[in-house]
């Protein structure tokens, strides 16, 4: 799964640290997510489209290796 | 939980059972296979330093393991979950590895060992995860 958090995070001019704070959750889950190491939870994906703003779908991508 | 577990290697070790801690001690299921006295749900003298020694190593050890993290999110919460798992699947290959190699006495051994080693394996590799992590998230702003 791709996602655009790291994108919008530059859009907005946060820093991990701002945004895991705001979605109350650690630096490093935010880490891990822009990295791909992590996917979330529906919750937290929601959460971060709504403080972004936008929609899951635009923030959160399948990707080939999701189909496997 | 050090200290317990320091007394508690150094008791198995030597025998260690002092006198003032032989107690009459409730019991279920007793079937005398160490002492003479053979019967259920009745009183038993017992030495219980090692009974204490579990007890003191098992509730520490679950403080350490278990208490919440400075932000305990679903990402910490799933590190936790397959540490435990990982964690369940290495004591179970020492006691498989130690079933196959280890005989009489020290097999004993090694199966009292092996009751709290689950914990402590928990232990080390949840907290070498988060290490892990914490590095990794250092160097981004």
């Amino acid at each position: 799964m791709k996602n655009s958090i790291k994108v919008e995070r530059a859009k907005n001019n946060w820093t991990q640290a701002k945004l895991a704070e705001q979605a109350k959750v650690s630096r490093q889950t935010i880490n891990a997510m822009e990295l791909g190491k992590y996917a979330p939870s529906i919750v937290l994906a929601l959460k971060l489209a709504e403080l972004f703003e936008t929609t899951v779908n635009e923030l959160f991508t399948l990707d080939e290796s999701d189909w496997v | 939980m050090i200290p317990s577990l320091f007394i508690g290697f150094y008791s198995l070790y030597v025998n260690y059972e002092p006198e003032f801690l032989n107690i009459k001690v409730f019991t279920m299921w007793n079937d005398g296979l160490m002492e003479s006295n053979k019967a259920n749900f009745t009183l038993i003298e017992n030495n219980v330093l090692n009974e204490i020694l579990g007890i003191l190593i098992i509730v520490s050890s679950m403080f350490v393991a278990f208490s919440r993290q400075e932000i305990e999110d679903e990402f910490i919460e799933k590190i936790r979950l397959e540490s435990l798992v990982w964690a369940t699947y290495l004591n179970y290959v020492v006691l498989l590895l130690a079933m196959i190699f280890v005989y009489d006495l020290s097999f004993f051994t090694i199966m009292t060992i092996n009751m709290f080693t689950i914990l402590f394996f928990f232990i080390i590799r949840f907290n070498w995860e988060l290490f892990k992590l914490k590095k990794a998230s250092k160097n981004e702003e």
